[in-house]
């Protein structure tokens, strides 16, 4: 069974924007230039079956917020249908149906009436809500003395207890601390267990891959791939990344040394983006010296999907000492067995003078690759860790 | 006729949404202020007192018990209209992130009003009792009929809420207008004045009468005063059916508009 069908769904807007508009610029609305229309969204068909847990990426303005708006109806589409089976609980409007003068107490009840759910059932889960938000001698002072966390946690609490079929979820797990942060994804978890459907919009890539069944990616309001999160992530990484996205490719230098086509290889001595844990991964860096360069500086980093800086060396640091380079030549970078574990990363490489005066060639975040981890241990790294 | 069908069905099944978007509505009116809920009985008496001096001063005789059923009344649908009017520009956060049925909003403010009006006849009427006996009578036997013309201003002000909430996301002009329309619509409904004082001024133009009994707030507040008020019979000409009719074809005509523009709520706030 299907929990959300969409035939051909478009949202559009216009350019000027419908905001705050008037009575005189209705009226003289026809004597301006015609509105230019905006398809934040277009032509998107799909179906999610019930019990599965969709990542949907896309750089900033793609489309996504947009999806999850019409998903929960509180947009309308200009052209095509979707339907939903079962009851939508956002995750996007934390708090949002809670009114500042009313207590917690109050307002648990208003949001789960927004939400359509009887009061008896609200007054046999309250406990459970107020436990879960940890807010048990707040319960009863008005929202409005409520910390920005504390709000976050009773909208969540009620979201999560009042057992939706299917959860959308819009970049809202970075709420609280870290100890409430765990228990959220502790909860999204238990959903899927339970066979509920989520939607889940994130630029946290590493959460996306971890967490989804299946992604889409959309682009310019177009559902251009779905399947198997890692390649799609890995697609959208490779096509997209850039357009405003998490992370940025860029290049600069004076170019008296330029990279070349840039390989990775594998175990196998195969070009590829895809690595192993415990593998081996080469890169083969071919160079061109546009002149003779003395004592020049090799160097690399890697990066998270999630933008986070996980090592960086070059070849001072490592003494290897290149005397010179002239004319074109190749350099290998080999990164042992591969300690990451599953995800993806960003390669970045650089060539600079021994003084570190003149950057010759750098390409940040250029080459991205996926490491699939088949061993089973859970974390970041592999550690040479054994039992005795 | 079928789309104020479905409005009921949609009161029924959200009736607990509708209860606490209304209690929260009252909740939030009256908190904060050191006399809270007295507000509401307090500002009409005043304006009763003052419309009465004022009256006084111009040698113009309307009964005090006309003056304060006119002001009550009329309250209770300038708080609709400009409550209706705020209800979902004042709500965007809820609309733009919350699927609902978008018409509990005015119904909600609609409903807040109506129970402070009730509220506030629990000193009307002992005041206007008070009136009565103070000239030597009492309430008419017609008093039932108060009730039915309760029910008829309320469904006359659901549809005024309707309408102006959802022109009011559209043009946010609405609520200038609203204002500039709301004070000429005070002076051609009989609030501080009643039919008789309007037949006197106008004795030269018959037909402006006609036209004020053309005017919904005017059938409605006649049909109150004729319903306690033993001396009042302020007649029923045809014009008045007009007035009548107007208020549940306005209900109709109101719910399929916010109906239709409602979809576009979310993009719009």
């Amino acid at each position: 069974m299907n929990a959300i069908e969409a035939h051909n769904l478009g949202k559009c807007y216009t350019r000027k924007g419908l905001g705050a508009p008037t009575l005189f610029g209705a009226l003289t609305g026809s004597f301006r230039s015609k509105n230019e229309p905006f398809w934040c969204l277009r032509n998107a068909t799909f179906e999610i079956p019930k019990g599965r847990t969709i990542g949907v990426i896309g750089p900033n303005g793609s489309g996504k917020s947009s999806l999850l708006g019409l998903t929960a109806g509180t947009i309308t589409p200009t052209e095509g249908t979707i339907t939903t089976t079962g009851r939508v609980c956002s995750l996007l409007e934390l708090g949002a149906g809670f009114h500042p003068d009313l207590t917690g107490r109050e307002n648990v009840f208003l949001n789960a009436a927004l939400l359509g759910i009887p009061r008896e059932d609200v007054k046999k889960k309250f406990d459970k809500i107020v436990d879960f938000a940890e807010l048990r001698e707040f319960i009863d002072m008005p929202v409005k003395h409520y910390s920005s966390g504390m709000y976050v946690r009773l909208g969540f609490a009620v979201a999560v207890e009042v057992e939706p079929d299917i959860l959308l979820i819009d970049e809202v797990l970075a709420v609280g601390d870290i100890g409430f942060q765990l228990k959220c994804l502790d909860r999204i978890r238990d959903f899927q267990k339970r066979g509920k459907t989520l939607l889940f919009v994130s630029h946290a890539l590493q959460t996306v891959e971890e967490f989804c069944h299946e992604a889409f990616l959309i682009h310019h309001g177009q559902l251009v791939e779905r399947g198997d999160p890692g390649d799609v992530i890995m697609k959208f990484i490779r096509s997209y990344m850039g357009e405003g996205g998490g992370l940025f490719t860029q290049e600069f230098g004076t170019r008296k040394i330029e990279f070349g086509d840039v390989r990775l290889l594998n175990t196998a001595g195969e070009e590829t983006v895809n690595f192993e844990t415990g593998g081996s991964l080469t890169v083969e860096i071919p160079y061109t010296a546009h002149e003779r360069v003395e004592k020049p500086v090799f160097g690399f980093s890697l990066k998270t999907g999630n933008g986070m800086y996980v090592y960086g060396s070059n070849t001072q640091i490592e003494k290897h000492d290149i005397p010179f380079v002239e004319g074109e030549g190749t350099i290998k970078l080999d990164l042992g067995p591969v300690r990451l574990m599953h995800g993806n990363y960003f390669l970045s490489l650089a060539v600079h003078s021994w003084d570190h005066a003149e950057q010759f060639h750098r390409r940040e975040d250029w080459w991205p690759f996926a490491v699939r981890n088949p061993t089973g241990a859970l974390g970041m790294f592999q550690l040479d860790s054994s039992w005795s | 006729m079928l789309s104020s069908m479905n409005l009921f069905s949609t009161i029924w099944h959200r009736r607990e949404l509708l209860w606490n978007l209304t209690s929260r509505e009252l909740k939030q009116r009256y908190k904060g202020s050191a006399l809270g809920f007295l507000w509401s009985i307090l500002t009409p008496l005043f304006m009763a007192a003052i419309y009465v001096v004022f009256l006084r001063l111009l040698a113009r005789g309307v009964p005090m018990e006309d003056i304060l059923i006119g002001v009550f009344a009329w309250q209770f649908t300038t708080q609709c209209v400009m409550g209706g009017m705020n209800c979902v520009t004042g709500s965007a956060n809820l609309v733009k992130k919350v699927a609902f049925p978008r018409e509990i909003l005015p119904i909600s403010q609609v409903a807040a009003n109506g129970i402070g009006y009730l509220l506030s006849l629990l000193v009307q009427f002992p005041a206007l009792a008070l009136l009565l006996w103070h000239s030597g009578s009492h309430f008419s036997s017609a008093w039932p009929m108060f009730l039915f013309w309760m029910v008829w201003q309320t469904m006359f002000n659901l549809g005024l809420a309707m309408f102006t909430g959802a022109a009011n996301v559209y043009f946010r002009d609405t609520q200038h207008l609203v204002g500039v329309g709301l004070s000429a619509w005070f002076f051609m409904s009989p609030v501080m004045y009643n039919m008789e004082f309007a037949r006197n001024l106008a004795s030269k133009w018959p037909w402006a009468v006609h036209l004020l009994y053309a005017n919904p707030m005017a059938v409605i507040i006649n049909g109150y005063r004729a319903a306690l008020l033993p001396g009042a019979d302020p007649g029923f000409p045809p014009a008045a059916w007009v007035g009548f009719a107007i208020v549940p074809l306005f209900l109709i005509f109101g719910t399929w508009m916010y109906r239709r523009l409602q979809k576009n709520f979310a993009d719009l706030l």
